[in-house]
């Protein structure tokens, strides 16, 4: 059994209000800002991994899980954190963020599916920098896969023929059931302790949340392939279908004021806010 | 010159993982609640000891399975942490320290033993020196190591009696690392936690770091094998325990570095909300340049010192008493006074617990207290460093801050002056024979201190193009040639036992009139880094 996991390296979340947007208003930058997966890819990590382990956490794959991104030279720290997760290799597509759009990724994985030949492809269900929310989506119409998006449950048969997906939906909940080889992406409640059942690990629950960078795994990691090629390699058209035209920050919030007492509250928000 | 550390990409991830482990175990929430009710919370300890996490693994060497990481790496990691939390923070410092006896003094079997099982189990370490009448003084101690002996004149155990105090882990600990006195003289053992007669006493009520587990631990009749000696002979104890000072002070500076700069950062923060008599308080100067900028600008110095530790640290292997006498030093006294700031910064909101201040300064007021007090710190760089100076022929500090001289981006000249008087006063204590005065000698330490790190911070500041940097350089090192040489000159006159003549030639030497005349432009400097800060 071979798990592929796509992995775009993104702006660290937790600073999303340092971004700015570049001087001729086409683009968004995040210089100088942390870099890190993004964290649903790091779901996608994990529920690889869970579906593959044969005990909660024990580590023993029974197959391999392979993380790809296209991207810098620079993903490669991005790559090998998912490494010291527990993946067993890694891709590098070497690319520039600004020269790709969701159907270009796609295609280039498309590509490492006909080379890898995985028997099941878990993505995140979309990036938290563009938000795009396409790729898993168009992947799977590239190959003609069967796919469950937004995946909040995942569980799979001992001899990993299929997979049953729900996912959240409004009032409730849908399962949807997939022969491999299919797409899934996943969202943030795969990572909850029952997210994946596998049907070999049971008894015990996960921790909420994917598992971290451990340092032995980094320690690991070092020693872990990391393959790069290039977008050309793979013979994929480059050629934009999207364009960001213009991007405008949202307008900024003035300061809060600090009350005293109720009356003043009840005085501002009548007189200043009048909303009373 | 081959520096050992870990790749820069591991090294950042680390401390992604701290960050993770950090956000996911130790919310706000639970801190607040911990440090209210005075609990360690132990469970997240043996996490970040476990194989899910295995912080510790950063300073266990390769050999034993860990990384085996260099000075550099344990401070970038030390100083993050205490941004997070001193506390538990505190509980990894314990861990590395009750290694250090095994990791200098054992033999490679015993290494492979011990070091071995912390690495891959994640025992919680302990290190046992301190008693309740041997604090700084550690050879008054009184644990004692009686040797048993067999029929054939054997050593095959040792029993220990006495009481430990102020045992970080103390409560927690699956190892203890015990210093007691055998027949030969102080000696370190490695006492397992299952063993009959080591007990935990009370825990201490603190004043801070008081997620972290400080208790007493009371030694009776505890029998354990002669194999748990660390090293093969009686009497290395003492021995032992100095030469790992150079790395564990330095990882106590990266605590006074983390805790100050996280104070700092919440002050600034504070500082764009809040508004009065029309205007954010970032807007004022007199609010910035009291509260805000002389703190960015010491952590600033703090940390290039700092840097320069762990380069020397990592390019040999000698200890450095004395620059991590230094580190420590200055770092948490500065640590201290930017969290000591920011409460006053915040005003009444600074002193209620909601705004975290008030928490941060309880916890990093420990760092001028434990790992040698500040005022041993200083006892050790005054004393040590003016003998240095005296074999170098009054150019110690001189050579250090070689290069610097006509740098005026980060006003080199003023910092290299400085040196110059300094070595010349350290001198003239020495021949008056000043440093019988530990006033003099204390005074001297608190110079040696600021001038040492405003030379750093200009090399560190000349290197690159940071703008910030370099006018914290600037302040830093004008601050430092006037108040060091007027502090000087002050205990020299106070002391009365320095001639007319050798004072007006430091004078000379000092000219402060020159240093006063070059203070023009540091305002501006001053506006310039509190422009930079308040800019994300």
């Amino acid at each position: 059994m071979k798990i592929l996991v796509p992995m775009k390296r993104v702006a660290d979340p937790d600073n999303a209000n340092k971004v700015k947007i570049s001087p001729d208003g086409t683009k968004v930058t995040s210089e100088g800002l942390e870099a890190k997966p993004n964290p649903f890819d790091e779901y996608a990590v994990e529920t690889a991994l869970r579906i593959l382990e044969d005990g909660v956490g024990s580590g023993n794959l029974r197959g391999e899980v392979v993380v790809v991104t296209v991207g810098g030279d620079d993903t490669v720290r991005q790559v090998r954190q998912c490494l010291a997760m527990g993946a067993d290799r890694g891709i590098i597509v070497q690319g520039d963020d600004d020269a790709l759009d969701s159907t270009i990724v796609a295609n280039v994985l498309a590509k490492i599916v006909e080379k890898e030949q995985p028997n099941l492809i878990i993505a995140g269900k979309q990036a938290v920098d563009g938000d795009s929310n396409q790729v898993a989506q168009a992947l799977a119409e590239i190959l003609g896969w069967p796919q469950a998006t937004f995946a909040g449950k995942v569980e799979v048969p001992q001899d990993l023929s299929s997979a049953t997906v729900t996912r959240e939906v409004d009032g409730g909940a849908a399962k949807v059931k997939v022969q491999l080889p299919a797409v899934i992406s996943v969202d943030l409640r795969i990572v909850s302790p029952t997210g994946v059942q596998n049907n070999v690990a049971a008894g015990k629950d996960y921790q909420d949340g994917p598992r971290y960078a451990s340092l032995k795994g980094i320690m690991k990691a070092k020693k872990k392939k990391v393959d790069t090629m290039t977008i050309a390699d793979l013979g994929v058209d480059q050629t934009l279908k999207v364009r960001s035209v213009s991007f405008t920050a949202p307008p900024q919030r003035s300061a809060g004021v600090i009350v005293e007492t109720v009356e003043e509250l009840v005085a501002k928000l009548r007189d200043e806010a009048k909303v009373l | 010159m081959e520096l050992k550390r870990l790749d820069n990409d591991d090294l950042l991830t680390i401390l992604g993982t701290l960050n993770d482990f950090a956000e996911r175990e130790l919310p706000f929430d639970k801190r607040t609640k911990w440090d209210e009710e005075d609990i360690c919370p132990e469970d997240i300890v043996k996490t970040m000891l476990s194989e899910d996490v295995g912080l510790h693994l950063v300073f266990i060497p390769e050999e034993y399975g860990g990384l085996g990481g260099g000075a550099y790496d344990v401070y970038r990691l030390s100083c993050e942490f205490a941004k997070k939390d001193v506390g538990v923070a505190t509980s990894m410092l314990a861990v590395a320290l009750g290694t250090d006896p095994i990791r200098v003094g054992c033999t490679p079997e015993q290494k492979e033993k011990w070091m071995t099982r912390i690495a891959e189990e994640g025992l919680i370490v302990a290190y046992g020196v301190t008693e309740p009448e041997a604090g700084s003084n550690v050879e008054s101690l009184k644990t004692k190591a009686e040797r048993i002996i067999d029929e054939n004149g054997n050593i095959t155990h040792y029993k220990l009696n006495g009481v430990k105090q102020f045992i970080s882990n103390g409560g927690i600990a699956n190892l203890y690392t015990i210093l007691a006195k055998a027949p030969d003289g102080p000696t370190f053992f490695v006492v397992e936690r299952e063993t009959e007669g080591i007990e935990p006493g009370k825990q201490e009520e603190k004043h801070g770091i008081r997620l972290s587990n400080t208790t007493q631990v009371i030694l009776e009749d505890c029998i354990i094998p002669a194999e748990n000696i660390v090293g093969t002979k009686e009497g290395q104890g003492i021995k032992h325990s100095n030469e790992v000072f150079g790395f564990t002070r330095l990882m106590v500076a990266a605590f006074g570095l983390g805790g100050g700069l996280s104070a700092l950062e919440k002050a600034i923060a504070y500082s764009k909300e809040r508004k009065q008599f029309g205007d954010y308080l970032y807007k004022k100067q007199g609010y910035t340049h009291k509260l805000i900028v002389p703190n960015a600008v010491r952590l600033a110095a703090a940390q290039a010192y700092i840097e320069y530790v762990a380069g020397l640290l990592d390019s040999s292997e000698e200890d450095r008493q004395i620059e991590g006498s230094v580190a420590k030093f200055f770092s948490t006294e500065s640590g201290n006074k930017a969290a000591e700031d920011a409460i006053q910064a915040h005003g009444g909101y600074g002193y209620c617990k909601e705004y975290e201040v008030e928490k941060i300064k309880r916890d990093v007021r420990i760092l001028t207290i434990y790992e040698g007090t500040s005022e041993i710190q200083q006892n050790i760089i005054g004393v040590f460093r003016m003998r240095q100076v005296v074999k170098g022929k009054g150019k110690f500090l001189v050579n250090m801050a070689e290069g610097l001289e006509g740098n005026d981006t980060v006003n080199g000249t003023l910092a290299a002056k400085a040196a110059a008087f300094l070595d010349a006063a350290a001198y003239a204590a020495f021949k008056n024979k000043l440093s019988r005065e530990q006033h003099i000698i204390f005074e001297l330490a608190t110079s040696i201190a600021e001038v040492e790190t405003a030379i750093q911070l200009c090399k560190a500041a000349a290197e690159g193009d940071d703008k910030l940097k370099q006018a914290e350089a600037r302040i830093w090192a004008a601050e430092v040639a006037v108040s060091a040489p007027t502090r000087m000159l002050k205990a020299f006159k106070q002391s009365g036992k320095v001639s007319d003549e050798l004072m007006k030639e430091l004078s000379i030497k000092a000219d402060i009139a020159g240093s006063i005349d070059a203070q023009s432009g540091v305002l501006e400097d001053m506006n310039l880094v509190a422009e930079l800060l308040v800019q994300d």
